[in-house]
């Protein structure tokens, strides 16, 4: 792995709950405007009140990449990292590994698959929906 | 509000060359830069009031370099963080201090050894320390080759860009670099070449990658009315803007295909009360092929998903109708992170542009990184005095 996530303050909790394969986003108490990534505002009113919530780990493949050159120690080339628009979010944009035997279709639906490092982390890669 | 249109002016350039290896410190080459821009404006550092340069934490801020060149009572400064997306902003800054009455005379720089010892795409550099990048590194996403590669598929996807219009935009302006004696690259590359050179990230190509440089290049702002009593013609500062907002890494993110720059061109164009059609030339940030095709739709030049078919059209050749990066750009003239697309546009509105002059050009417009990495852009429009 070439890199170890450093949590912050607003993201720990997060990482502790994919850790054990729940995947939640935020969701504002005021408005009720789901978020991600992590963070103590809402940026659609601007308050602090919000409660994690579970969705289904799902979205779309908006576009990815086949990366052949190695721009962090560790990695193994080459590798696709994914960019995938999160249906639980409209408008958010998360990455990830691509697990699936083919290449990724533009807009098809994937689901998260669990890839865990070890007792504290676990990553969220992105294979083809079922079905 | 300030009456701010043609009121401040470039009065000069100044570089050093463009290498692989300065084998100087960024200190040296902005103090070399610095001293060559006012030359050439016949000005001397005892005429400075002001320094301003931008920097991600691998170059020298005016606090090294003010002393450095004997300059201990500096009217006004500014130390920008920032890579590319505020190289226009430093300058459009100085001219409002200018034009503002803070300071006369401001040299705005950018030194970086980018090749040989603070590489943007390369390894060996830690992972910056944004929180939002612990969700993309540990997949082994982290450099910019890969992001923008990532925003040119989901364009391809979108629009039915090709391989062949990014491939036309890298021939185009190694054509212009060829004209250019101060470009890294000069040999002629073909279609065949860009499809032939190696993967990056897919669908980026090596050809699709700026040249990492070491070098340096300044700007001299200083008044309309003072520039006009200089040794070179003044080249004046229609507009200036900066801003944005929009991550497209985690945050909310409509549309990867849309930059910053599709909210700040209104702004841009209204302030210098012109639109597209009145641009003659063109520098557009280039970090990356793709950054220049969708630059070109969100400036305007052509409809959303069009810049792919425009390049290919050949409209952006120094014979088109909307020479691009005349100097080679990043691409190929050398990677100075923005400031050497202003030294350029300033270039060839003087007319001083050499065997790569666009015949008549009054009114150019340059660019800085349209908004992907840090959420904000900037951009110039300049126009013979
Ligand atoms: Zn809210």
């Amino acid at each position: 792995m070439p890199y170890r996530p450093e949590p912050d303050r607003d993201s720990r909790e997060w990482w502790q709950r994919i850790a054990t394969r729940e995947f939640v986003v935020q969701r504002c108490d005021t408005c009720g405007t789901t978020r991600f990534p992590a963070r103590a505002f809402c940026p659609a009113c601007r308050t602090e009140a919000w409660h994690w919530q579970e969705v289904e780990p799902e979205g779309r493949v908006e576009s990815w990449i086949v990366n052949h050159q190695a721009f962090m120690p560790g990695a193994r080339e080459p590798y696709v990292v994914v960019m995938v628009r999160l249906a639980a979010v409209p408008g958010c944009l998360v990455y990830g590994n691509w697990d699936g035997e083919r290449p990724p279709e533009a807009g098809e639906r994937v689901r998260a698959s669990y890839n865990r490092i070890d007792d504290t982390l676990t990553l969220v890669n992105w294979a083809p929906a079922a079905g | 509000m300030l009456d701010f249109r043609d009121v401040t002016a470039i009065a000069g350039v100044g570089y050093t060359p463009f290498t692989k290896d300065s084998g100087a410190s960024t200190l040296t080459l902005a103090c070399r830069a610095v001293l060559a821009a006012l030359e050439d404006a016949g000005l001397t550092a005892d005429d400075v009031d002001g320094l301003a340069t931008h920097r991600v934490g691998d170059s020298a801020p005016p606090a090294l370099v003010g002393p450095a060149l004997g300059l201990t009572d500096l009217a006004w400064h500014l130390d920008q963080f920032g890579g590319g997306s505020v190289s226009h902003a430093v300058v459009g800054q100085a001219a409002l201090a200018v034009a503002a009455g803070m300071a006369e005379t401001v040299v705005c720089y950018r030194a970086i050894n980018a090749r040989s010892e603070f590489r943007m795409g390369g390894t060996g550099r830690g992972v910056p320390a944004s929180p939002e990048v612990q969700y993309q590194a540990p997949y082994g996403y982290v450099a910019p080759p890969q992001q923008y590669a990532m925003y040119a598929r989901a364009h391809m996807l979108k629009y039915g860009t090709k391989a062949e219009h990014f491939g036309q935009l890298a021939v185009t302006q190694r054509a212009n670099a060829a004209k250019n004696p101060r470009a890294l690259m000069r040999t002629p590359i073909t279609m065949d070449d860009y499809l032939a050179s190696r993967w990056i990230a897919e669908p980026f190509r090596l050809l699709d990658c700026c040249l990492e440089t070491d070098g340096a290049c300044a700007v001299v702002v200083t008044t309309a009315e003072r520039a006009r009593s200089l040794r070179r013609p003044p080249v004046l500062i229609s507009a200036a803007a900066w801003g944005g907002g929009t991550s497209h890494l985690s945050g909310p993110a409509a549309d990867p295909t849309v930059t910053a720059a599709a909210a700040l061109a209104p702004r841009l164009y209204a302030q210098a009360g012109l639109g597209p059609a009145e641009i003659d030339v063109a520098e557009l940030y280039d970090c990356f092929t793709y950054s220049v095709i969708v630059q070109l739709e969100d400036y305007g030049f052509c409809a959303k998903g069009e810049g792919g078919p425009y390049v290919a059209s050949g409209a952006t050749a120094l014979d088109g109708p909307l020479p691009v990066n005349t100097h080679g750009g990043f691409l190929s003239e050398g990677y100075v992170h923005g400031v050497n697309h202003i030294a350029e546009a300033v270039s060839q509105l003087r007319g001083d542009a050499g065997d790569r002059q666009v015949p008549g050009a009054e009114v150019a417009l340059s660019t800085a990184q349209p908004g992907y990495i840090l959420p904000a852009t900037s951009a110039l429009i300049l126009r013979r005095s």
